[in-house]
């Protein structure tokens, strides 16, 4: 099964250079095969996820205890081969490497499926959009499903690096080539802008994979800690770390008798180090997702780049490029740095993702362009995700990245939509429009349809999400911050978020009919069978999410039970430093997992 | 008869059958029978509603048998509280509940007192309103769409009523919403409806997101429950360990009716139901009278166990429904729209049932609490009858008119339209509180509990004594712009607007029965009978039912015995409270009566004299305009701030920030001059730097 999985990854690949040989005269061979290559990708991408679903359904023994930190066997359909060996044994076999490490787990397995769902709607809505230049529009497409899929499969820190930068290319040409007016500005801010914040990133985890054998030097100097560039293992790493630092200090805290003064000033020095190293890891590392989600305010790159976009470029850009700095959040940010996660990244990122979803409802609310709207309104529900991301407990983080999800089918929908009304008409001004709902009938419906998913009707996907999200954040516990505040906060984008929602299905759909002026055209028809076919899959998806969810929560609920663990731990170590003598409760609880 | 719980889940089921059905093959294939699947699926719908509801009964009768006969041998004592829950599927769960601090949510439905009575009211009325739908609509370009949006409608509203958890009930609380916002915006190129459904949607889900917190914290403070009685159970667990948080719960309760207030329309977020009137008639009936603006209601009584410890909410309950009775009933005086008058009203009657709500407060005796909130949905009840006669006759008279509905243009209808004529007097009379009529005994209740709380309570006894006789007032109010509106549209000269006239015309098939006579000395336009058999029968309904199950007795015992209540004492009826509210009910009518039959003039006369007054009631207080001035116009002008702001701070900065790069790179740019010989030199002198500062370091 490993071989389908790397069929997903060499597909796009194969595709992106046949359709760049193809040539620029045979559009539509291009166009046929990309629609073939796309649609094959979501076959193995569904094969997989739903065996990968039914085998997390299978296992009913739910009270089983969580592993503290993620087993290797839970990578499922994985490739792991060495690219660069760093260090080799006696015997000849290569014990340290940068990994070419791939599989599907619990966090990226809908993802992974989103990304290829949402491809072939992209092809599709580019089937007469795009007519110049077709064959290097696809190419640039394909090279982008690579650059996504590999992101989200990779499990060793440089592989998922040179993917994550991997994306910036093709979209950087796609939007550079077949945007609007402004394209040029557009596509270099949004190359600079996003490659600088990662860059930054790139220095965050390197560092890190650096720091930990020296660590674990100092801790134990008769072992020569290896250097490993394997999330798994780093995860392990920082999670023995954590565990073990404390315990050395307590350790001579009680232990009088051989007492020696300038050992425990050393260890009390080597854990005060340990936390910089983790406060500066973590901030490094939300340089370059932060801006990818974006988080308000390093945002101002998105409704550029939204605007000039072709519609395949924002549906990807929206529906998966922006879930990399969540998803990034979640895979590296919070296991690799858990006290600093619980520290920094629940006030700081927990307050900027509450005023993202306020400030982005605001500034949605008074666009008159409905391709920026949906784009800030993108930065309002990705401060959802945040939120719930940083309520760091069970409830919270699934809520995340179930909101992940529900972003990618619902705004993906929605730039389909205002693509396939830009395609009509030619203006994305509101005030051109009006009750377009009398002669777009189909249209209509499948925009109000969406627009409640987004605004988190109960029974449609979004409400579930938000749900959780603001369920887990309410229910946030420690000091670092007032969860009860920041989730009463969130609820109040609940309301603006129908607020714009419904301003801009008035304006455009209700109402006297009012058309734009277009030369010449013909008659402008509803949407022909190739426009329902990619919205009619997002939308089943959205009601399929929004009543049986099961699966979905099913299968992630492992991998956030571990993460929920990590950050509980760092909770534990947060309560206990802040006094002394811990609460009985908080030791009970600790010595009780210990025991385990 | 076999378990409830094998049928129950048929009641939402059914509708939602219908809706699909309709949606998928309405506009091709049904067209004019579209409202067929809608009419049966609600008739069933009703038919296992009074299934459910007689196996509760079931459970009340033979508990009070065995109450007063004593339990046979070898019994188990029956429940006091009748009720069946079933989990039919789980919805989402993550974690687990309670201890686990997770979410468990289940497609769980509860038979219980309170839900059957829900049920059985919301489909009873629903039946009788498609049927009537199907002679009002006929003709409608969306005739399909129609009867799918109100399938779906019973759908949510079912679930609302039967659903046993708060993740379900407010999924049937926005579904109705939604249904609500479609239903509005029926006619949606129309722009007052386009935007009077927005503004509905908006309005009550500001209301809904503190039903939203209100729920999540009463998760995440009372053992991370959803269902009602594992959260009652730990409210009332708390309470007798004397760990209960009062500050906490009475937050929790305020949330609750924050939802309740806007989904039923109550001051200060009343604004959306007058304007939710641009929706077809029946569907004001359904939803905006009779069924979907009672969930409030019904919230604040489900989670009566709540509310009665936490007597500061309920003082906040009572106070907002007064303000909304008093001050609908004071706008309703002087409205022109005939359904706005009846909008109005609705808005007052639920600020009864609040009152009622809010005075049921426990320290004037556990049991006067259950007595308080059986009033409130007793009222609801009766209310539910008569609103939707009146709303119907209103529609009907619509109808009739070619779709004009301002009073300014018709009158003298009693000969032209005799059964809508009937209906509507019925209806009036009932709301009038006319003695032994279903207004008369529910409203009395009411005031009997406003008073008795005002005479037994703890803390703001003196309070309710207010509250009761706003209430006494509004009573009266209440009468006269009944009777107003009566008078005007059906007594007086026949004046009829042309309208009426072309609008049979233009429909050939719509309105041929009334052309026979159409322009004779009082022209027939009477309603076809698929519209005035369903006004008859809510007639008989509307005038009966309250004399049927209120001074019987029967409707109080039957929900007094819902899960959570206190167990409830026979109070004996207040004759004198009575006879106070016949008198103040009579003397509307009769006013109302000298003002617009016998003295035309006199209204006129007496606007002017009341000038100010007049104009304010008129222009409904001049709320929206205040909401405009206060809300929008801040929130327009921050938004335009922030797309500024957006686009000239933020951006700027990013801007600015490559700029000063680019600037910097000018500045070095001299120094890649391109002249060998310069960058000779530079190395030159800086070797020579370089092995200076070695020098002086050794």
């Amino acid at each position: 099964m490993s071989g389908l999985f790397l069929l997903l990854l060499a597909l796009p690949l194969g595709t992106a250079v046949a359709s760049a040989l193809l040539g620029s005269g045979r559009a539509a061979a291009v166009r046929w095969l990309s629609l073939g290559s796309a649609l094959a990708s979501l076959l193995l991408a569904t094969i997989l996820s739903v065996q990968f679903a039914a085998a997390r359904l299978d296992q009913t023994s739910t009270d089983a205890k969580s592993p503290s930190t993620f087993p290797d066997e839970w990578i499922r359909f994985s490739t792991r081969t060495n690219l660069l060996p760093l260090h080799t044994t006696a015997n000849g076999t290569v014990d340290s490497a940068i990994q070419f490490y791939v599989g599907i787990d619990g966090l990226n397995v809908w993802l992974i499926l989103l990304t290829a769902l949402l491809m072939v709607s992209s092809v599709l809505v580019s089937w007469t959009a795009i007519t110049e230049r077709v064959n290097e529009f696809h190419a640039w497409l394909f090279v982008l499903q690579l650059g996504m899929t590999g992101v989200f499969a990779s499990f060793d820190i440089i592989l998922f690096y040179a993917f994550f930068e991997l994306t910036l290319v093709p979209l950087f040409f796609l939007i550079g080539i077949w945007g609007g007016p402004q394209r040029q500005y557009a596509a270099r801010k949004f190359f600079i802008y996003t490659l600088t914040g990662s860059l930054v990133t790139l220095l965050g985890i390197v560092s890190l994979a650096l720091t930990l054998p020296q660590i674990e030097s100092q801790r134990d100097p008769t072992r020569t800690p290896l250097l490993t560039f394997a999330i798994p293992e780093l995860i392990a790493k920082v999670d023995a770390l954590n565990d073990k630092l404390p315990k050395d200090i307590q350790e001579l805290e009680q232990a009088p008798p051989d007492f020696e003064p300038h050992l425990l000033k050393e260890r009390r020095e080597r854990l005060d180090s340990w936390h910089r190293v983790q406060m500066w890891v973590f901030l490094a590392m939300m340089c370059g997702f932060a801006v990818k989600v974006p988080m308000v305010p390093v945002h101002t790159w998105l409704p550029l780049a939204h605007v000039e976009a072709p519609t395949a470029g924002s549906v990807l850009l929206a529906g998966v490029l922006l879930k990399l700095g969540t998803y990034g959040f979640l895979r590296l940010c919070v296991p690799l740095a858990p006290d600093a996660s619980l520290r920094i990244g629940a006030p700081l990122l927990g307050g900027l993702a509450v005023v993202g979803i306020l400030y982005g409802a605001f500034c949605a609310l008074a666009q008159d362009d409905v391709k920026k709207l949906v784009a800030y309104s993108s930065v309002s529900h990705l401060g959802y995700c945040m939120l719930g991301l940083f309520a760091l407990n069970e409830v919270g983080m699934t809520g995340s990245l179930m909101q992940m999800i529900n972003h990618g089918l619902s705004t993906g929908a929605l730039f389909l939509l205002v693509g396939m009304l830009y395609e009509r008409y030619h203006t994305r001004k509101m005030a051109d429009y009006g009750g377009m709902g009398s002669r777009l009938h189909l249209m209509a419906v499948f925009m109000v349809f969406i627009t409640m998913s987004s605004v988190g009707l109960p029974g449609l996907n979004g409400f579930l999400g938000e749900w959780l999200v603001i369920s887990g954040m309410y229910d946030f516990t420690g000091t670092q911050v007032r969860g009860t505040l920041l989730a009463g906060l969130s609820a109040v984008g609940v309301v603006l978020g129908a607020w714009y929602m419904l301003t801009m299905v008035r304006q455009i759909f209700f109402g006297p009919l009012k058309e734009p002026h277009r030369e010449g055209h013909g008659v402008i028809g509803d949407l022909n069978g190739r426009e329902l076919a990619t919205l009619v899959p997002l939308a089943v998806l959205c009601l399929a999410l929004g009543v049986y969810p099961k699966p979905f929560f099913k299968a992630v609920s492992p991998e956030i039970r571990v993460l929920a663990g990590i950050a509980d731990a760092a909770r534990r170590r947060a309560a206990a430093e802040q006094s002394p003598v811990p609460p009985r409760d908080i030791r009970q609880a600790a010595t009780a997992t210990e025991k385990k | 008869m076999s378990d409830v719980r094998s049928f129950l889940w048929l009641i939402p089921a059914l509708p939602l059958t219908a809706a699909v059905f309709i949606a998928s093959f309405g506009p091709r294939w049904l067209r004019r029978h579209s409202h067929w699947p809608c009419i049966l699926a609600t008739a069933g719908a009703c038919v296992v509603a009074f299934m459910a509801f007689h196996s509760v009964h079931d459970g009340v009768s033979h508990f009070v048998s065995a109450h007063h006969g004593g339990a046979a041998e070898g019994e188990a004592a029956p429940d006091p509280h009748p009720h069946k829950t079933a989990v039919y599927y789980e919805w989402f769960k993550v974690g687990e509940a309670g201890t686990g601090h997770g979410v468990d949510v289940g497609i769980a439905l509860n038979a219980d007192a309170l839900s059957t009575t829900m049920a059985l009211m919301v489909t009873f009325i629903g039946t009788l309103i498609a049927v009537y739908s199907a002679g009002y609509m006929r003709g409608d370009e969306g005739y399909a769409r129609f009867f799918a949006e109100v399938s779906l409608f019973v759908f949510m509203m079912t679930t609302l009523v039967l659903a046993d958890n708060f993740a379900l009930l407010y999924l049937g609380w926005e579904g109705v919403g939604l249904s609500s916002y479609l239903l509005i915006g029926f006619w949606f190129a129309k722009p007052a409806a386009a935007a009077a459904a927005r503004k509905a949607f908006l309005v009550t889900r500001i209301g809904d997101v503190g039903l939203f917190l209100g729920i999540l914290l009463l998760w995440s403070s009372f053992g991370h429950h959803l269902d009602y009685q594992n959260i009652f159970q730990s409210v009332k667990a708390a309470e007798e360990a004397k760990t209960l948080d009062y500050g906490l719960l009475t937050t929790a309760c305020l949330l609750l009716m924050c939802g309740a207030v806007g989904k039923s329309a109550q001051f200060p977020l009343h604004v959306w139901l007058p304007d939710a009137m641009e929706g077809p008639t029946p569907v004001s009936a359904l939803i905006h009278a009779a069924t979907m603006v009672t969930a409030g209601v019904y919230l604040v009584a489900r989670c009566t166990p709540l509310f009665m410890l936490a007597p500061n909410a309920q003082v906040v309950v009572a106070t907002l429904g007064a303000i909304t009775m008093v001050l609908a009933a004071l706008i309703a005086l002087t409205q022109n729209d005939l359904k706005r008058v009846l909008a109005y009203s609705t808005l007052s009657q639920l600020g009864y049932m609040f009152v009622a709500l809010g005075s049921g407060v426990a320290s004037a005796g556990k049991a006067f609490v259950t007595f308080a909130v059986v009033a409130a949905m007793f009222h609801l009840f009766t209310h539910a009858f008569f609103k939707a006669l009146l709303f119907l006759s209103a529609g009907s008279v619509m109808h009739a008119m070619g779709h004009v509905i301002d009073m300014r243009r018709f009158s003298g209808l009693r000969k032209v339209l005799p059964h809508t004529h009937w209906t509507f007097l019925c209806g009036a009379f009932t709301l009038a509180g006319f003695p032994l009529l279903s207004g008369f005994w529910s409203k009395d209740a009411i005031l009997d509990a406003a008073w008795t709380a005002g005479h037994r309570a703890d803390h703001y006894a003196a309070w309710y004594l207010v509250l009761w006789f706003a209430g006494l007032a509004t009573a009266g109010l209440t009468a006269f712009y009944t009777f107003r509106a009566y008078f005007l549209t059906f007594w007086g000269e026949v004046r009829i607007p042309h309208e009426a006239f072309e609008h049979h015309h233009g429909h050939g098939e719509h309105g041929g029965h009334s052309d026979r006579d159409g322009h004779g000395e009082t022209p027939r336009l009477e309603s076809p009978p698929v519209m005035t058999v369903p006004l008859m029968i809510l007639s008989v309904f509307a005038l009966g039912i309250g004399a049927a199950l209120g001074p019987t007795g029967l409707f109080e015992h039957f929900v007094a015995h819902t899960p959570g209540f206190p167990p409830p004492e026979t109070e004996s009826l207040n004759w004198s409270m009575m006879l106070l509210s016949t008198l103040v009910g009579l003397g509307g009518i009769g006013v109302a009566y000298w003002m617009y039959v016998r003295q035309p003039e006199l209204p006129g006369r007496l606007a002017d004299a009341a000038k100010g007054f007049y104009q304010l009631s008129l222009n409904k207080f001049h709320i929206d305009e205040l909401y405009e001035l206060f809300v929008l116009k801040p929130l327009a002008g921050f938004t335009t701030f922030a797309r500024i702001f957006d686009l000239n701070v933020l951006d700027g900065l990013v801007d600015l920030t490559g700029y000063m790069l680019r600037w910097l790179g000018f500045l070095a740019r001299p120094v890649q001059n391109g002249l060998v010989q310069f960058y000779a030199l530079a190395m030159v002198l800086g070797m020579t730097v370089f092995l200076i500062a070695l020098l002086l370091k050794l």
